[in-house]
């Protein structure tokens, strides 16, 4: 019997005022029940009637429709701490990726580090303060959303912690952390990517711009690359800088692949017809230390241009596609075999092999940058040590805290520079 | 490099010796080894590591150098236990500090005469795993398979029994202190004071090491408090309740930490934060439980290498003398 044909059974029954079928949602009780156990005689011409409770019903029809995702929706700020020459890759990943508005901030200031000082437990890493600060920069520019990222060390807890200060704080936002979600690895992002920023971003497009973004972040690290290497022997002063400050602002531009790939083109082309006046042998210095203080110029108090304004052919292996885009820690491991068995922490064993690389290349020093407090780079000074002892390369130690006056470091950076260039000449 | 010529092996009393100390030692006698100790820390051997490393690491990475000193310089043992702990896990790994050791110690002695009888444990809170890493160093060293699974049994036995004893004399103690605390809101004429009981959250090699804590401990004891050490809870239940307090935190030492502070907190009147400068998870782990954890009084004491003990030996006394006002009542009330 179908539905609706035993729907119209059971009305012609209440109609006729017999017993009716007990699916229905009016029963009766006649003389005859059990439960009730009173006589009525057959004459009695009503009946006692009672409602029931019966199972709701599952709705009979499917959702037919797909959830359809919509392509215009509230804009959100999203803000993605200031870190060395990324954020044209951040703001890419924010606006192709994400589908937000990208919250460019403005240039760190002294300001910037003493509010993350401030707001920061005194002995924690030190990106921890640049990042509070950035972040409290951030949301006072109005920022909904901010982006932090997890790692294998004290990084994997940064999130969290930072997020609870913020709000303990008093501040209101949203914070995607990478750090969530990383037992499932890009499915876990993915997930709570579409939980906390965006559920309407279209998936196959993000990954596409996704790819996009991880190949800007190639390109990058390769033309900073071209631009140590050179920069530090320009015939004019100040050309390269703006030479790399323009391929940044188009890098920034861009909203696809094949944009990225032209800005890189173009911005190439200018800083290769930058004439130079490189002698043959320069002095060459490979920059190893820990993924942040070693590539961020805010917090190692520019470094690189330090290095370069010396006139110094700079190298630096460690940036952050090597080290997550391209990055084989057993195959890495394989060429320092005799100076470290196990991998030593997030990026020792980049570290220990940029270094003996360099010293294989006959570099004529290294400069090993850290934050104060790192424990994994603070373990390769040992390791580091037996390099330098073995191959007869110098090794500048430099721990970066929350100063911002650089003549000390000024100081130990032409000492070593004399010192490397003296050596070279008495070779 | 022949392992098998190894005949006494020696474990430096230091860092993880005080979590899986008791496993070490008995998986290696049941496997025919000798097993020397390193003795417990003292200035010598501090003194030594200190020489030994590298200026910015922590003081018990600095400890640990100096017991691998001690017993390398010795003509005890013939090679030293360093395991590399991994931090794959990452919910509930370790602090690069355990992964690089074996390297740092290659490193920081590089004349050193014992050998160094390495492994790499990549899970520890996965026993599978962590089995089959014990199993797979028991071969490197020589014995038959049969041999090594029932050294590791035996050992894992062993560590875990002594775990269970200490969490239930924790138990016992917390049991006793109760009972106290009841007799004394019996007495009527308030001439009895109730017992105060003070949650030590270290790690284990900073709370059990006799020179670095040994003072604050006897301290507080002196000063007539109960110390209840916050790694002796049951490691699986704390472990589990962890992630209420956090579902980042990425080193199991301190969510073994966490959990016994959710479960004892109530338990105890004031709660001391010990850390080793400058210790990586503690300097957020410390951060957060400030944090988050209310309603009982907390004294965040930073340890370095200092010679004296009267700084903390006041701290603790005003600690503990705002811990009994506050039984009392208040200031006030006096």
């Amino acid at each position: 019997m179908t539905d609706d044909a035993q729907k119209a059974n059971l009305t012609q029954d209440a109609a006729q005022g017999t017993t009716p079928d007990s699916a229905s949602g009016m029963a009766c009780a006649r003389a005859e029940d059990a439960t009730v156990g009173v006589p009525i005689s057959d004459d009695a011409r009503t009946q006692v009637v009672f409602q029931r409770d019966e199972p709701r019903r599952a709705i009979p029809f499917p959702r037919l429709k797909k959830k359809v995702k919509r392509d215009r929706h509230k804009r959100t700020k999203v803000s993605v701490f200031r870190y060395a020459y990324y954020d044209p890759a951040f703001k890419f990943f924010v606006e192709q990726v994400l589908d937000c508005d990208y919250l460019q901030l403005p240039k760190a200031t002294k300001r910037t580090m003493e509010l993350g000082i401030q707001n920061s437990s005194d002995y924690v890493c030190t990106p921890f303060k640049h990042m509070m600060g950035d972040w409290i920069e951030a949301l006072e520019l109005g920022a909904d959303i901010l982006v932090q990222v997890g790692g294998p060390c004290r990084l994997g807890y940064y999130g969290e912690m930072q997020e609870q200060i913020l709000r303990d704080m008093g501040y209101d936002f949203t914070m995607l952390n990478f750090s969530h979600g990383i037992e499932q690895g890009y499915v876990g992002w993915g997930k709570e990517v579409l939980r906390t920023v965006n559920p309407d971003i279209a998936i196959p497009h993000g990954v596409k711009q996704l790819l996009a973004c991880g190949h800007m972040l190639t390109l990058l690290d390769q033309a900073r690359d071209f631009y140590l290497a050179n920069g530090g022997f320009e015939r004019e002063r100040g050309v390269y800088r703006r030479a790399w400050e323009a391929l940044m602002d188009e890098m920034r531009a861009t909203t696809t692949k094949a944009e990225i790939d032209a800005a890189f083109t173009r911005g190439m082309e200018r800083m290769r017809e930058i004439p130079l006046n490189k002698p043959a042998d320069p002095v060459r210095i490979g920059i190893v230390g820990e993924l942040y203080t070693a590539i961020d110029e805010n917090s190692n108090l520019g470094l690189d241009e330090k290095l370069m304004d010396m006139g110094v052919e700079v190298a630096r292996t460690l940036n952050f596609s090597n080290r997550y885009t391209h990055y084989h820690e057993e195959n890495m491991r394989r060429t320092i075999a005799e100076y470290a068995e196990y991998d030593m922490g997030p990026t020792s064993t980049m570290t220990l092999a940029a270094a003996k690389k360099y010293a294989q290349l006959g570099f004529d020093g290294l400069v090993h940058a850290k934050c104060a407090g790192c424990t994994p780079e603070i373990d390769c000074i040992p390791v580091l040590q037996r390099i330098s002892e073995d191959f007869h390369m110098p090794v500048l130690y430099l721990t970066y805290d929350t100063e911002t006056s650089d003549t000390g470091l000024m100081t130990r950076l032409e000492a070593f520079y004399d010192m490397l260039a003296m050596k070279k000449e008495a070779k | 490099m022949s392992d098998n010529a190894v005949r006494t092996i020696g474990i430096p009393r230091s860092l993880l010796f005080y979590e899986y100390g008791v496993l070490w030692q008995r998986f290696f006698e049941e496997l025919g080894f000798q097993v020397v100790v390193s003795p417990p820390t003292d200035r010598a051997i501090f003194e030594r590591g200190e020489a030994a490393s590298v200026d910015e690491v922590c003081l018990a990475s600095k400890t640990f150098m100096g017991h691998v000193a001690a017993l390398a310089e010795g003509d005890q043992c013939d090679a030293l236990f360093v395991p590399s702990f991994d931090n794959s896990d990452i919910r509930v790994g370790f602090c690069t500090k355990y992964q690089a050791l074996p390297d740092l110690v290659r490193a920081t002695f590089p004349q050193m005469r014992p050998q160094l009888v390495t492994m790499r444990v990549q899970k520890a809170s996965d026993k599978k795993r962590m089995r089959a890493d014990y199993l797979e160093l028991a071969r490197r060293l020589g014995a038959n398979p049969r041999q090594a699974s029932r050294a590791y049994k035996r050992a894992l036995h062993a560590q875990e029994a002594s775990d269970a004893a200490r969490a239930k004399a924790q138990q016992e103690t917390l049991a006793l202190l109760a009972k106290y605390r009841k007799v004394v809101a019996s007495d009527r004429t308030g001439t009895e004071q109730p017992p105060l009981a003070i949650l030590l959250v270290a790690h284990p090699y900073i709370a059990h090491d006799p020179y670095i804590a040994g003072d604050i401990v006897a301290a507080i004891e002196r000063l007539g408090a109960t110390v209840l050490f916050a790694d002796e809870a049951d490691r699986t239940p704390a472990l589990k309740r962890s992630f209420e307090f956090s579902e980042t935190l990425p080193w199991m030492i301190n969510r073994h930490l966490a959990g016994a502070v959710l479960q004892l907190h109530e338990q105890v009147d004031g709660i001391v934060l010990l850390s080793a400068f400058p210790c990586g998870p503690d300097s957020m782990f410390d951060d957060a439980i400030m944090r988050n954890v209310q309603g009982v009084p907390i004294l965040n004491l930073m340890i370095d290498a200092q010679s004296g003990s009267a700084g903390t030996e006041t701290r603790l006394e005003s600690f503990i003398d705002i811990l009994r006002f506050q039984g009392k009542g208040s200031y006030l009330h006096d």
